[in-house]
């Protein structure tokens, strides 16, 4: 009896011990973490530790930001000046290897470029690719292809000249005819604006103030109506200028009448007018001429 | 070390679980003493199987003490890991942002006019091209202030930056740069093709190529070979505008012979195909003219 208990009481001890042990390891585990409830101290200690390391990293993002900042006012800035919103831009380069060695130390590169955004009130898609040539002497690069969509398509002036730059691959043509002839376009809608306004009655914009001709109506005599076709030209070089006409609509016992042929040399007239008194004038004095009647 | 027993608000424990053991062992110093009544061995024995029953029960709560403590900790710094990685991705997605505007900011240099924010104003950069050949930069640096004015610029003094300036620099600078563009580009335009002419076309000019530095004055005597002569003219190339690419005023004569109606045409058409074309364009042209030429001798 004895001898079991004693080997009995030997376990025993040593489940003691060891459970104590275990105890004790467990205490020891216990307060190395932080008690629930307890702001977890211990927590923000480890925690701590990870931002200090990437402590970089937070400050640079706060860097980021104001270096996009900068950055954006910078393409505000770009776009006001020039007059072109670029909205999207994204380019893919390819190395061409250049498997025929016809010169040495030359290599190849061709960039595939996207490029969309608007210029007022004309939108524009654009892809091109560039290749770019690298001999010893000299870099060149060189447009190869350009792909133009252009919104709205009912300029055909415009739609016209985005297939002639697409032809000659010529895309800084492209962008600076277009600006030229967006300016010629806010012009003419200013001026028509102007002039319907001054002159309410007479003045008659068919589509409004985006319209490319003006009618001048006389309300005295019905029917006697002059009609300036305003059309904004591209020519082969993308020289951008304007080209106005005059149309003359008469009832035919006027016509008659009309002696002098004053009618039938209105249209050169007009063009000997422009070129003397500029848009403007010859404008405001066309109109005040069938005024006078009106008034 | 923190006070556990104190801010414990668990309320199976009270007091913590280091209290609870700190009881227990108060406890078991008064079962202890009870106990001291039995004979000895027994005595030991309940002992220590009381002990053992209390340290196991003790054993078990602080076990699922640190279980509870670690969740804790887990779920805290998994909390910190979530809010770090927004960080990250936050940081990933401004650094996409930027990279994308430095893009298209860089794309401005495709429309002729680009340029960078300095201190005092705006560094414009005027890029140039001649039917999709890239060309020469030029810059402007401006000071933007009422009225802004060029701090300094790379335009080739030939060029009539103070005329521009003068016209348009100080009412409006949108105008001002796309005519100082029309300038400079056509200028640019104008250079390529006559080093054009003398790079592919050597052979062909018998008196060598002869500009001034703006490239609007040209003169050079190039050779037409047909089948039995070969005959020399002579070209005379004015641009009077200075923003076109074409000549305004083109002259070819014939080079000491004498003229006769068929080469007149050659001569009428040259006069032509120089004032609608670019110049080594229209060099490049002569061969195939010269094919022509050809058929027409023999019928």
């Amino acid at each position: 009896m004895a001898f079991e208990a004693g080997g009995s009481m030997d376990a025993e001890a040593r489940e003691v011990r060891a459970l104590e042990a275990e105890i004790a390891a467990l205490q020891r585990r216990c307060q190395e973490l932080p008690a629930p409830g307890e702001k977890p101290s211990g927590v923000r200690k480890s925690c701590q530790k990870l931002p200090q390391s990437d402590s970089e990293g937070w400050e640079s993002s706060k860097d980021l930001r104001s270096h996009l900042g900068h950055l954006k006012s910078e393409l505000s800035f770009l776009s006001t000046l020039t007059g072109f919103n670029i909205r999207n831009y994204s380019k893919k380069i390819e190395a061409v290897t250049n498997t025929e060695v016809t010169e040495e130390g030359t290599t190849k590169v061709l960039q595939r470029h996207r490029l969309s955004g608007n210029c007022n009130m004309v939108t524009f898609q654009l892809e091109f690719q560039v290749l770019e040539i690298q001999t010893k002497e000299k870099l060149s690069s060189a447009i190869t292809d350009l792909n133009i969509i252009m919104e709205p398509t009912e300029y055909s002036e415009l739609s016209e000249f985005a297939c002639r730059a697409e032809e000659r691959r010529d895309l800084l043509m492209f962008f600076q005819s277009l600006h030229f002839f967006v300016e010629w376009y806010e012009y003419r809608k200013h001026t028509f604006k102007h002039f319907k306004e001054k002159y309410p009655d007479t003045v008659h914009l068919p589509e409004g103030a985006c319209s490319h001709c003006m009618e001048i109506h006389s309300t005295s005599r019905p029917g006697f109506e002059l009609v300036v076709v305003w059309r904004i030209q591209i020519n082969e070089e993308g020289k951008v200028s304007p080209k106005l006409d005059l149309l003359t609509k008469v009832p035919q016992r006027a016509l008659v009448l009309d002696k002098n042929r004053v009618i039938e040399t209105a249209p050169s007239s007009f063009q000997t007018l422009l070129g003397v008194l500029g848009i403007e004038a010859a404008l405001d004095s066309l109109i005040k001429l069938l005024c006078v009647g009106n008034n | 070390m923190e006070p556990v027993n104190t801010l414990c608000q668990d309320g199976e424990s009270e007091g913590g679980v280091l209290a609870h053991l700190e009881k227990l062992e108060v406890q078991m110093s008064r079962s202890h003493k009870k106990s001291e009544e039995l004979p000895r061995v027994q005595r030991d024995e309940n002992v220590l199987r009381t002990k053992i029953h209390e340290l196991r029960h003790l054993r078990d709560k602080l076990r699922a003490e640190v279980k509870r403590r670690q969740a804790r900790v887990k779920a805290c710094s998994a909390n910190v890991e979530t809010n770090q990685t927004a960080e990250i991705s936050e940081q990933q997605v401004l650094e996409k942002q930027k990279e994308n505007v430095k893009a298209i900011l860089q794309a401005y240099r495709f429309t002729g006019l680009s340029g960078k924010l300095t201190s005092r104003g705006v560094c414009v950069c005027i890029s140039t091209a001649f039917e999709g050949n890239l060309l020469d930069s030029f810059f402007v640096d401006l000071v933007m202030e009422k009225p802004p004015w060029i701090h300094h610029h790379s335009i080739p003094v030939f060029i009539p930056l103070e005329k521009i300036a003068a016209a348009y620099l100080q009412s409006d600078l949108q105008r001002f740069l796309f005519s100082l563009c029309e300038y400079v580009n056509a200028y640019s335009g104008r250079k390529y093709q006559a080093d054009r002419l003398q790079s592919d076309f050597e052979a062909l000019l018998t008196v060598p190529l002869q500009r001034n530095s703006l490239c609007n004055l040209l003169s050079f005597t190039y050779k037409v070979d047909g089948r039995d002569q070969s005959f020399s003219f002579s070209a005379r190339l004015l641009y009077e505008d200075l923003t076109a690419t074409l000549p305004t005023d083109v002259t070819v004569t014939y080079q000491g012979m004498e003229a006769s109606t068929h080469w007149e045409e050659h001569r009428a058409s040259h006069e032509i195909l120089f004032r609608t074309k670019p110049l080594h364009q229209v060099f490049a042209s002569f061969s195939k003219e010269v094919e022509k030429l050809d058929l027409s001798l023999v019928s």
